[in-house]
């Protein structure tokens, strides 16, 4: 069974981000890292290749030439190889153009089984997952918690306000896991270096057979109009308990709708 | 007669000498095993003869512990002297009355033979005292005696007295067979022979009465009886932990000096640096086997004597862990020693060219089943069954070193502060973990989050750099940023760069650390500059818990940062940042003059920059912080502190200064839980609170939160009412700017 895991290189969450003038996230200027939602999958790919269950494990990425670290990063975890599309034309992709991107990859790669994140954590939309299913004709099952693979079907776990499911889903399918499945184990250093060895596949938008009109920030169907810095944070109000502090809490509550 | 005892004599020193000796042979092949050290452990004529004289002659590490130190002392000179009298001894097998020459017959160096042994007999019992006194039946592991060689150690007391009464009794009776020379008139015989030798003449007054041939036979009987015990005694020291009185001489002189203490070494293999960017493919990265040890650390495994004093300091062992760096030691060497027919059959095949022996074949070589099946036990294991492995010194479990015993250590290095051999457990310890980590990537789970943020935020606290300067927000004046104003090198009037650390910038406790010691300097007139975003973790934590990988990207990044910065004098307020930059970053081509917080604010009190006006009435005690004390020698700067404010009484705690009892935050443990034993920061605070201080001041942010925590913890049992932790710069400040002072009680205190 081939495994392909969808993995983002995403912008450091702790760093300060920046913006370029056309308001994309100024990749250049801040480091990267494999956005750590797509651990989880990279570390549920890996269990089930050690398991025997997946005989090839692939990851694929769309994203600028440094992306490439992120997919080392996934290669220390595990997996046998990466495919890393590219190309100065997807720069600015909306999910649309970013899904187009990873199906066409995904034809070309091959797969009984597509594992990603349950979001990226800087745009945070959570809906590439059913686009490709979508664009591929394929099943798809959102926010696994866990995750076991017979022959012709995966089974999961979602946990949602209500109650607790049990999924069973025929492949080939999309499966994108939450932080639930456990976290991804701390690659020792010869496998960081194994890693290196490991071969990486690039591929542009011709050899995907895309033009480049279809994607990127021309071809987005949403466009990030206004950025504005998170205004700092307040000192909150402190209260000095003077005989009269209990109902100086219950004002500050009440006059805030919380009682 | 002569030529019996002559022949006889010489028979038993040939064949002792020749079984100690193959042993030493022995031991010196397994020695040959190691790896090659590193530049750090080169010979140094200078430094080698220096350390002798220092360690070995005048004793110096042992006279630490007065009353030991002393019986040690008294037992190393009388055996030194004790050498002329076997000397003696030997000689007499062919002529009974031979003498040294120049030393001759006097009666001076007869007394000085005859006053050492018995000093050696005065150290015997008082050795006998101590092991009674400490011996473990009694006090079970608070004895430093817990966990050695018991047995063996009282057989070496016994055969030193042998070695001592047999000497002096042979001597006795030589007195009276030459008297009776002297009677019968011998022209050569010497007059009063071994005058001066009142011990020997005892031995001859007691014999006297026992007629004129029986002292002739009891002369021969004696001798030969002394030198048995003598080679007897050499042939067990070789088998024996008593291989110190040969090995201590090398160990000392190959040591590092001046400590092995402060920087650790880096990752060498086959003796060279490995190269972290494009490592080798056979590059060993720490130790995974024990032959993976440099043959300086196999040196330092069969030095250990088993004293115990690296034990009865450490903190993990203080607080009933499984750590003892004294069994640690004893464990790997006895390890060595048991798998050593296999590492030497290994060598020999791989030396004829032939593969490695396999632990399969091995046993058609004739190798010892037992060797074999050592082999196979790996060098860091799980604890096992408590009740079905206990194994030698009370070690379970499958691994040599259990898992739990190498990641005890808080690196505090009192071990090896104590260690009368230079023994380097510290080294050997993060050498283990660095295989665990990087090879195994096993290590407490907890510890990986510590290790996520450094990499992805570059603090461990995963906070990020972009919150590195809010510590400076209140201050009521601007603290200078470099870079802010568009310079690429920091300006010629800025007289420090000022090396917040990530504890000092993110941590709420320590922020007031940084703003603390920023206000001082901007008191003091002294100019300074933050990295601000620019800093990040200089790789302490991650260097400690074996991760050199890791350790290596954070130092080169700050090096780079500060070589194009210019930066060349750096105050820090952090003990463990103050090590990195000070100590390690030169290994990295970072090379700066570093200097701690209170060293800085000792030198501008001192310099009248600042003067302490303000009383701050309060009983004080101070923590020497391991990284500042034991490993960089800071000891004085802090308390000239806290001696210039007016109003503040210090109060040592009892382990203070080279004694000091870790707060249990080094080696990385404070990334680790700590749910083995009882807690090390408890230990401390309360050792801190029984000074009845109301300030307890340490210099390094991480001691004063787990001290503040340890302090928190009595507050909530209603106990060290108002007693606060802080930092020396803290109380300093109340004396100058008492306007400013955050003062405020431990973190958690009890609210009321």
């Amino acid at each position: 069974m081939k495994i392909v895991v969808l993995v983002k290189y995403v912008p450091e969450p702790t760093a300060t981000w920046k913006f370029a003038p056309d308001l994309t996230v100024d990749r250049a200027g801040v480091e990267g890292r494999l956005s750590e939602l797509d651990e989880y999958a990279v570390e549920q790919a890996a269990q089930l290749a050690e398991k025997g269950v997946a005989s090839e494990v692939v990851f694929l990425t769309v994203g600028p030439a440094k992306a490439t670290e992120g997919l080392r990063k996934a290669l220390a975890i595990g997996g046998n190889t990466a495919v890393h599309v590219v190309d100065d034309a997807i720069h600015g992709s909306c999910a649309l153009g970013t899904s187009l991107v990873l199906a066409k990859a995904l034809e070309k790669t091959g797969y009984d089984l597509i594992l990603t994140g349950m979001a990226s954590t800087d745009a945070e939309l959570s809906i590439v997952p059913q686009m490709v299913a979508d664009r591929l004709g394929i099943n798809q099952g959102t926010f696994a918690g866990e995750l076991s693979v017979d022959g012709s079907s995966v089974t999961i776990r979602r946990d949602t306000d209500v109650a607790t499911e049990r999924v069973t889903i025929a492949l080939p399918a999309i499966v994108s896991v939450t932080d639930q499945t456990g976290e991804a184990r701390y690659p020792a250093f010869k496998a960081i270096m194994g890693a290196k060895k490991k071969p990486i596949t690039t591929m542009s938008l011709a050899d995907l057979g895309l033009s480049a009109d279809q994607v990127g920030w021309a071809a987005a169907s949403t466009k990030v109009v206004d950025v504005a810095p998170t205004p700092a944070r307040t000192a909150g109000t402190i209260i000095t308990d003077d005989g009269t502090g209990g109902s100086q809490v219950a004002d500050f509550l009440a006059d805030r709708g919380f009682i | 007669m002569m030529a019996v005892r002559t022949i006889l004599g010489l028979l038993l020193t040939v064949g002792c000498l020749g079984v100690a000796g193959r042993r030493l042979f022995f031991l010196y092949k397994v020695g040959r095993t190691g790896q090659p050290t590193g530049p750090e452990h080169h010979f140094d004529l200078g430094s080698a003869v220096k350390a002798e004289l220092v360690e070995v002659a005048a004793q110096k590490k042992l006279l630490k512990w007065t009353g030991p130190g002393i019986a040690h002392f008294a037992v190393f000179w009388g055996f030194m002297i004790l050498l002329f009298t076997v000397l003696e001894a030997f000689g007499g097998l062919v002529n009974p009355q031979f003498q040294i020459p120049i030393f001759g017959n006097y009666p001076w160096f007869g007394f000085i033979e005859d006053l050492f042994a018995m000093l050696c007999v005065a150290a015997i019992a008082a050795f006998v005292v101590i092991r009674i006194k400490e011996a473990p039946a009694g006090l079970g592991r608070r004895s430093r005696f817990f966990g050695s060689h018991l047995g063996p150690a009282w057989f070496v007391l016994f055969m030193i007295f042998n070695v001592v009464w047999t000497l002096l009794a042979y001597r006795g009776a030589s007195i009276n067979a030459q008297r009776v020379n002297e009677l019968a008139g011998t022209p050569d015989a010497p007059l009063k022979f071994l005058q001066g030798a009142f011990a020997s003449q005892w031995f001859a007054s007691a014999f006297h009465g026992l007629g004129e041939h029986t002292n002739e036979i009891l002369e021969t009987v004696l001798l030969l009886l002394s030198l048995a015990v003598l080679l007897g005694f050499t042939i067990f020291v070789t088998y024996s932990k008593h291989l110190h009185i040969f090995l201590s001489i090398g160990n000392v002189a190959y040591a590092r000096r001046p400590r092995a203490l402060g920087a650790l070494l880096p990752v060498y293999s086959d003796g060279k640096k490995v190269d972290f960017e494009d490592p080798g493919d056979d590059d060993l990265m720490g130790v995974g086997k024990i032959e993976d040890f440099t043959w300086k650390g196999l040196l330092d495994f069969g030095t250990c004597t088993e004293c115990g004093r690296c034990q009865s300091q450490c903190p993990a062992w203080n607080t009933d862990k499984p750590l003892s760096p004294k069994v640690l030691i004893m464990a790997l060497r006895d390890h060595a020693l048991t798998k050593a027919p296999y590492l030497l059959a290994a060598e020999s095949s791989t030396a004829n060219g032939e593969a490695a022996a396999s632990a399969d074949g091995a046993t058609a070589n004739g190798i010892p089943a037992t060797a074999v099946a050592e082999a196979e036990r790996p060098l860091v294991g799980p604890m096992g069954d408590e009740e079905a492995h206990v194994g030698e010194h009370g070690i379970t479990g499958e691994g040599v070193i259990p898992f739990d015993m190498l990641w005890s250590c808080t690196t505090c290095g009192a071990c090896v502060e104590q260690c009368p051999v230079d023994i380097e457990h510290v080294d050997h310890i993060v050498d283990m973990r660095r295989y665990q980590v990087l090879m195994e990537s096993a290590f407490p789970e907890e510890a990986g989050i510590m290790l996520r943020n450094l990499e992805h935020a570059g603090d461990p606290w995963g906070l990020g750099a972009s919150m590195r300067l809010e510590w400076a927000e209140p201050l009521d004046f601007e603290v200078r940023v470099f870079g802010a104003e568009g310079e690429d090198k920091i300006p010629d009037d800025v007289d420090y760069l000022y090396w917040v650390g990530c504890a000092g910038a993110l941590d709420d406790t320590a922020k007031r650390t940084a703003r603390a010691v920023a206000t001082l300097l901007h008191e003091a007139g002294v100019e300074f500059m933050v990295l601000g975003e620019g800093e990040s973790c200089t790789g302490d934590p991650a260097r400690r818990m074996g991760h050199e990988f890791l350790f290596q990207m954070l130092a080169m990044q700050n090096v780079e940062t500060l070589n194009e910065a210019g930066a060349k004098r750096i105050v820090v307020t952090c003990a463990h940042c103050y090590n990195t930059l000070a100590n390690e970053y030169p290994q990295v081509g970072g090379h700066y003059e570093v200097v701690h917080h209170t060293t800085l604010l000792a030198r501008l009190v001192a310099e009248k920059k600042l003067t302490p006006i303000q009383r701050v009435d309060a009983s004080v005690t101070y923590h020497d912080p391991c990284y500042l004390g034991r490993h960089n020698r800071i000891f004085a700067p802090p308390r000239e502190v806290l001696g210039a404010v007016p109003g503040a009484v210090l109060t040592e705690m009892p382990r203070t200064k080279e004694r000091s009892f870790c707060c249990g935050a080094g080696g990385a443990r404070m990334w680790m839980d700590e749910n083995l034993g009882t807690r090390i920061n408890q230990n401390r605070a309360d050792e801190a609170i029984a000074t009845k201080a109301s300030l307890i001041t340490a210099a390094c942010p991480f001691c004063i939160t787990m001290l503040g925590d340890g302090v928190a913890q009595r507050q909530q049992e209603g106990g060290a009412t108002g007693v606060e932790v802080t930092d020396v710069a803290e109380v300093l400040l109340r004396s100058i700017r008492p306007d400013l002072a955050e003062t405020g009680a431990a973190p958690g205190a009890d609210p009321a």
